[in-house]
């Protein structure tokens, strides 16, 4: 189980996250959505430490991970999986091993890691590429291969930074299909964060959405659609006319 | 002048505060390098990169230089009698100077530029970011095997350059101006102590020590994009540079006094 308590981060001047609280249950998919630059990616990195926050608590099942030191945060580490938006695969590293790169760091045996790469990538709907360098895929087969990395060592939850954005809508719907069919065949905790709302109702059980460094509403994802909630409604229904200030655009 | 003042102090503010992170990252690469497990691998792979694929540059730099080294003090040494004393001024410049900073300045040129826009790139794409994620401390794995193989590679390196560079003097002395090749020998182990070599040695550990760590923080903290990892690259080889250079002097005067 996740808890985010009390929030606060800023980057010099930039306040991005303000006293952001935020819970998801185990075995739950929590997607949180917010425009470009109001701090998405900032809160999810928070969940895996690899941003530390200035106030406030990041608990996993019970830890509290902003007091860990280095040793004992991997420990906490592994229990994640994470995909990043733009893959971040390993440029040097051929497809296989970079899927099994956590299991070949513990010391498993190249033969029994590339065979459990391919079983992996086969998860992900890819065969055949494990040999080929992450240069030589479209940006879909690295998002998956992306994707095969970040379920290799068999994660209890999986942490998605924006998993539509840059690729073609049926590709997006691809990888919503995929990351529906994780929770079910893995069981795992999921948190999302994007700005594709179609993304966000198909994959989510709960949506939260992040404005001006909170979370200005949280609810399934009907009780999202039907928001009163003035902010929420803009965003959802994508217009440009509404309380969200876009810094130096004018409607 | 209250502008020129504040000016002034930005700069020694931001100066302190780079210098300050280096010695952070420098104390944390130095504690990654001395517990296991070891990067064997990695730091094979960056020996051969940084070492092995120096050597052409190198060789053809310190050759050229030995060889002009000659050419310079035998016409000037020639206008008061001592064009016999050749050997000794190519021996004892490449051994001392010439063989671990040039070394060191190719190899910042050349590795460190390289080290800088891998890390920075692998910043921008968030590689380090999924290092983090799957467990793997970055500076153990990414700038470890760099900095502890420019440590043992530049004084290899420059091992290399004082023989080459030696010997393209006699090429110029003898080869060209017909001195005889017992009297170069002579010249250039008669004058030539072991400290010489080993201080040089010294020399270059140390500047690769500092080519690497100051080329690794480069990259590892770059920030904004493709232009942010041609900054750092850029930074990581001027940095580099005035690092050797200055350092080049105090050194010589600590280790040769």
């Amino acid at each position: 189980m996740i808890e985010i308590i009390d929030v606060y981060k800023s980057f010099g001047e930039n306040r991005v996250l303000r006293g952001v609280n935020l819970r998801v249950e185990r075995g739950q998919s929590v997607v949180v959505i917010g425009g470009s630059g109001s701090g998405k990616s900032v809160l999810l990195k928070h969940i895996i430490g690899l941003l530390m926050p200035e106030a406030g608590s990041v608990i996993i099942d019970g830890t509290d991970i902003t007091k860990l030191d280095r040793k004992h945060l991997y420990e906490i580490r592994k229990k994640f999986g994470m995909l990043f938006q733009g893959a971040a695969l390993f440029d040097s590293m051929r497809v296989w091993e970079n899927v099994s790169f956590a299991l070949l760091r513990s010391g498993m045996r190249p033969k029994e890691a590339k065979e459990i790469a391919i079983e992996n990538l086969r998860r992900v709907g890819l065969t055949g590429i494990e040999d080929m360098m992450p240069a030589d895929l479209s940006g879909g087969m690295r998002k998956r291969v992306g994707l095969a990395r970040a379920i290799a060592h068999k994660p209890e939850v999986l942490l998605y930074d924006e998993p539509t954005t840059g690729i073609d809508p049926i590709l997006a719907d691809a990888i919503n299909d995929l990351i529906i069919k994780m929770r079910e065949e893995l069981n795992v905790t999921s948190v999302a964060i994007t700005h594709d709302m179609h993304s966000a109702y198909k994959i989510a059980d709960r949506i939260a959405m992040l404005y001006e460094g909170r979370i200005v509403q949280e609810g399934t994802p009907e009780e999202i659609q039907n928001t009163e909630n003035p902010i929420v409604r803009q965003f959802i229904t994508g217009s440009a006319r509404g309380p969200i200030r876009i810094n130096g655009v004018t409607a | 002048m209250f502008r020129l003042l504040a000016l002034l102090g930005d700069i020694i503010i931001r100066f302190t505060e780079e210098t300050g992170r280096i010695l952070i990252l420098l104390g944390s690469v130095l504690k990654e390098m001395l517990s296991p497990p070891f990067e064997v691998g990695n730091t094979v792979k960056q020996m051969y990169e940084i070492g092995v694929k120096s050597i052409p540059v190198v060789l053809i730099t310190a050759i050229f230089t030995g060889m002009v080294l000659a050419l310079q003090t035998f016409t000037g040494f020639k206008r008061f009698g001592a064009e016999s004393m050749v050997g000794s001024v190519v021996a004892l410049s490449m051994t001392r100077e010439m063989g671990p900073v040039l070394t060191g300045l190719i190899v910042a040129g050349r590795a460190g530029a390289a080290m800088a826009a891998e890390l920075g790139t692998m910043r921008v794409t968030e590689q380090i970011d999924a290092l983090e994620t799957l467990a793997a401390n970055p500076v153990k794995y990414l700038i470890v095997p760099r900095f502890s193989s420019s440590i043992v590679i530049l004084p290899s390196l420059t091992v290399l350059a004082d023989i080459i560079g030696i010997l393209g003097g006699y090429l110029i002395t003898v080869g060209l101006f017909g001195t005889s090749s017992v009297v170069y020998w002579r010249r250039t182990w008669d004058y030539l102590y072991l400290e010489d070599i080993y201080n040089g040695l010294i020399k270059a550990c140390l500047f690769g020590a500092a080519l690497a760590l100051i080329s690794c923080y480069k990259g590892f903290y770059t920030k904004g994009g493709a232009e942010g990892v041609g900054r750092a690259t850029t930074g990581a080889v001027v940095v580099s540079f005035m690092t050797i250079l200055i350092s080049d002097y105090f050194l010589t005067a600590w280790l040769f006094e």
